[in-house]
């Protein structure tokens, strides 16, 4: 190519086009063209970079202790900071045979005199490594240092007038589950602590019936909303006070407690579990709901592998599923029935709120109808706090889901007769049933009645099975992605994969009657009896996280929610599409396992 | 043995019609352990009639082609440039207009090229256009070793498909080797795609 083709190619590779034109033309007379095939080492920990590249074709795989950290093609280059820094903690391997510039060492590191193109690099570096580390560490320093005071639970602040008096003060106080009480006095705040009660009026002698005012000390320290975290810690420490008022716009906004800013730290989760305890009504669980996505993106952004991030939500779900339970159901009912959810919720997989499906099982001999008011209620209330009604009417406001033991029994006899399409669907989100409230003794029956239903009936099994090649692992012969043409080119991750993996689990665990609803439990109940070795047991795990964690990721940033199991794979990291990739290798080596172990390729 | 002999008489008797002293290094033996790939560009295909337009060159070292010390020049020609050749090579009647003489370009082709051994596709046909101006100037043909590219394609493909058929076009030769083509056609494009066949086939 010519010596104006070369310009053009780096021109547009960023940072260059910020060079001017002559130092450009004075780069352009130094660069080289190197070819390397396949397999040679050109950095490592010993053998120190000579050379800024640029890749003109093939590519270059980056290895931090073994493990494929980067992936390097066309128009990429590399590796400045190993220049810049004279080390370098990775091993760069030419991954296929490769044609790149080399910008010799002495003449890349000229070219940093320039103001913009350091910036670059240098900035680049800082950024690199912020990801590496949170990928690495999994740090708990950034977001400690992130976190604002408003990502906290604040107590609510008892504020009284000034001229009240100490009794009713202190009434109020106990009513809003308060720990300090603030009074307004000429446009500031003061404090009345635990202290100035027991030194003013249990030894000072201060007649609880005076005015407030009397025995408030100290003038209010107080934060803003927006304010760091760190600074919060840093007042309290400074002052030694163990609270400290949060302030927004000049109004109060609660009272931010010490032990909830330490415990903040040791475990997010704990305090929204705290919150959920707390409500008193359906107003103070949808506070909770806020909480529950930013902790999902707190741990999601700290590298929490999703399996313990969905876990624990599910957990608090629960929990929210409990206290509007006991809200709707009277106290003489709550042993005579079961609450229980299904599918994603059931196997504590679900992330973001996805499709209320629940359903009651009511003890034989107990009036049904009792229930339906409770049960609508308590749908609505579900409602309220942003659990999507199920399209398939899978929910306890359904008079379907609403039966009693024998009524689920027949139900289930009805299923291993005829398994039209309707039924399969039900009878797959019934295998996920998890009981959230009332006696889990209902549901364990059926469990039980479900297990000896389908023993030893392969033939259903295999009807039941047949579902997991309902759709193509979107990978083609050469290892690229199939794309969904009428989504905009994105991939179906749930269709593509997710789908398969669970069902084959579910069906596997009702052949092997197996109890855990989750599907890594399951697959850990699979490998313990024998069915799957513990290798594949493994691939099927972490392909399963992979995939998961895609998908979070997905719904985190999908604004609709039926397009949150799209994702388009250019906006993954080239790491990432290698894990989809080879995740996806997985489920189609799990789809010829379920063909064999049930004899699809004989079931019509 | 016999053939090296014959070389060396022949390089001798070449040296011996050498008219300028200046340009006895070409004779030299060559240390450099650098490569030169040229390409040129020309008016026709007959050495006898047709003329150079322009001359590229890049020198490789080791696994590396030098593109920070390539070799372009513009030669001035006797006459007009056909319309047909345009096409090809895109070298416009303007762009000649600050283009050398044809001594001055050999002459700076010569000190860029060195005794170092010469690399291209259908070799034989530059070095009889750059011998067709060398002659006159200097009294000798180019005295440099010589490698054909397309000789070295033939020779690895042949090892594989031994009665194979072995397509030696230029751009099947970039695809089989997975060599981006740059697409402008010009002496020193060619030259470090050349350069790039050369590196593939070499190592």
């Amino acid at each position: 190519m010519s010596i104006l083709d070369q310009r053009k190619l780096i021109e547009s590779i960023h940072p260059f086009e910020l060079l001017s034109a002559t130092a450009l033309e004075n780069l352009m007379k130094k660069i080289d063209i190197a070819y390397y095939p396949k397999e040679t080492l050109l950095i490592s920990k010993s053998l120190p970079s000579i050379a800024f590249y640029i890749i003109i074709k093939g590519s270059v795989a980056e290895f931090v202790d073994d493990e494929l950290h980067n992936v390097y093609s066309a128009g990429d280059s590399f590796d400045a900071d190993a220049l810049i820094y004279e080390k370098c903690e990775s091993r760069f391997v030419v991954d296929e045979d490769l044609i790149c510039y080399e910008i010799k060492k002495e003449d890349f590191l000229d070219l940093m005199q320039n103001k913009k193109v350091q910036s670059y690099f240098l900035q680049d570096f800082v950024t690199r490594h912020q990801h590496l580390k949170d990928y690495a560490a999994q740090s708990e320093l950034t977001p400690f240092l992130m976190s604002r005071v408003s990502d906290m639970f604040l107590h609510s602040a008892c504020v009284v007038e000034s001229d009240e008096s100490i009794y009713n003060s202190l009434v109020k106080m106990r009513d809003a589950k308060a720990h300090v009480i603030l009074l307004k006095v000429n446009d500031e705040y003061l404090i009345v602590t635990d202290t100035d009660l027991r030194e003013k009026v249990l030894l000072g002698g201060v007649n609880v019936n005076e005015e407030i005012s009397k025995i408030a000390s100290s003038r209010v320290i107080s934060i803003e909303l927006n304010d760091f975290l760190f600074n919060a810690l840093l007042i309290m420490t400074q002052n030694s006070i163990k609270r400290i008022v949060v302030m927004h716009k000049g109004e109060i906004k609660g009272v931010l407690e010490q032990l909830d800013l330490l415990s903040y730290f040791a475990n997010h989760s704990h305090l929204v579990a705290v919150q959920i305890d707390k409500a008193k009504n359906v107003d103070d669980l949808k506070n909770v709901q806020d909480d529950l996505k930013n902790l999902l993106i707190i741990l999601n952004s700290k590298g929490v592998k999703v399996r313990y991030i969905t876990k624990l939500v599910s957990t608090l779900n629960i929990k929210i599923y409990k206290k509007v339970f006991d809200m709707c159901v009277g106290v003489e009912l709550r042993d005579k029935c079961a609450l229980i959810v299904m599918g994603s919720e059931g196997r504590e997989e679900q992330t973001l709120k996805t499709d209320q499906d629940n359903a009651l099982i009511v003890k034989d001999g107990i009036d049904i109808e009792d229930f339906h008011m409770p049960m609508v209620q308590l749908n609505s209330y579900l409602l309220e706090l942003g659990f999507p009604v199920c399209s398939g009417g899978v929910m306890v406001s359904n008079v379907f889901w609403r039966r009693d033991v024998s009524g689920y029994k027949s139900l289930i006899s009805s299923w291993v007769t005829s398994l039209n399409e309707e039924n399969l669907k039900n009878l797959s989100i019934f295998l996920d049933a998890k009981c959230v409230a009332g006696n889990v003794q209902l549901l364990n029956e059926l469990t039980d009645h479900l297990h000896y239903s389908f023993h030893s009936r392969d033939d259903v099994l295999a009807h039941i099975a047949k579902a997991v090649l309902n759709f193509e692992t979107p990978l083609s012969l050469f290892s690229s992605f199939v794309l969904e043409k009428n989504h905009n080119n994105k991939l179906d991750l749930k269709k593509g994969g997710i789908f398969a993996l669970v069902h084959g689990v579910r069906t596997l665990a009702l052949q092997y009657e197996i109890k855990e609803t989750n599907t890594i439990e399951r697959i850990k109940q699979l490998n313990n009896q024998g069915i799957i070795d513990k290798n594949f047991a493994t691939e099927l795990m972490e392909s399963f996280d992979t995939l998961s964690s895609i998908r979070l990721k997905a719904m985190l940033e999908a604004k609709e929610m039926k397009e949150s199991n799209l994702i388009n794979p250019k906006n993954l990291q080239k790491i990432q599409m290698d894990l989809l990739k080879d995740s996806f290798k997985v489920i189609n080596k799990f789809k010829k396992f379920m063909i064999f172990h049930f004899h699809l390729n004989m079931v019509g | 043995m016999f053939f090296s002999l014959y070389n060396n008489f022949k390089k001798k008797r070449n040296k011996a019609k050498l008219k300028d002293e200046k340009f006895s290094f070409l004779f030299d033996e060559d240390r450099s352990g650098e490569y030169v790939v040229i390409d040129t560009e020309t008016t026709g295909l007959n050495p006898q009639v047709d003329e150079i337009l322009s001359i590229g060159a890049v020198k490789i070292k080791d696994n590396k082609i030098l593109t920070s010390q390539t070799f372009e020049v513009y030669v001035k020609n006797s006459r007009a440039i056909s319309s047909k050749s345009i096409e090809i090579h895109r070298i416009r009647p303007c762009d000649v207009e600050y283009a050398k003489s044809s001594n001055e370009a050999i002459s700076e082709l010569l000190n860029f090229i060195g005794s170092r051994t010469l690399v291209g596709y259908y070799l034989e046909f530059d070095a009889d256009m750059i011998n067709k101006y060398l002659k006159p100037l200097l009294g000798i043909k180019l005295p440099n070793k010589m490698i054909e590219v397309s000789e070295l394609y033939y020779d690895a493909q042949i090892a594989t498909i031994p009665q194979g058929h072995i397509d030696l076009r230029f751009d099947t030769m970039l695809k089989k080797y997975n060599i981006p083509n740059m697409g402008a056609h010009n002496a020193v494009n060619d030259a470090v795609m050349t350069a790039m066949i050369f590196l593939k086939l070499k190592s």
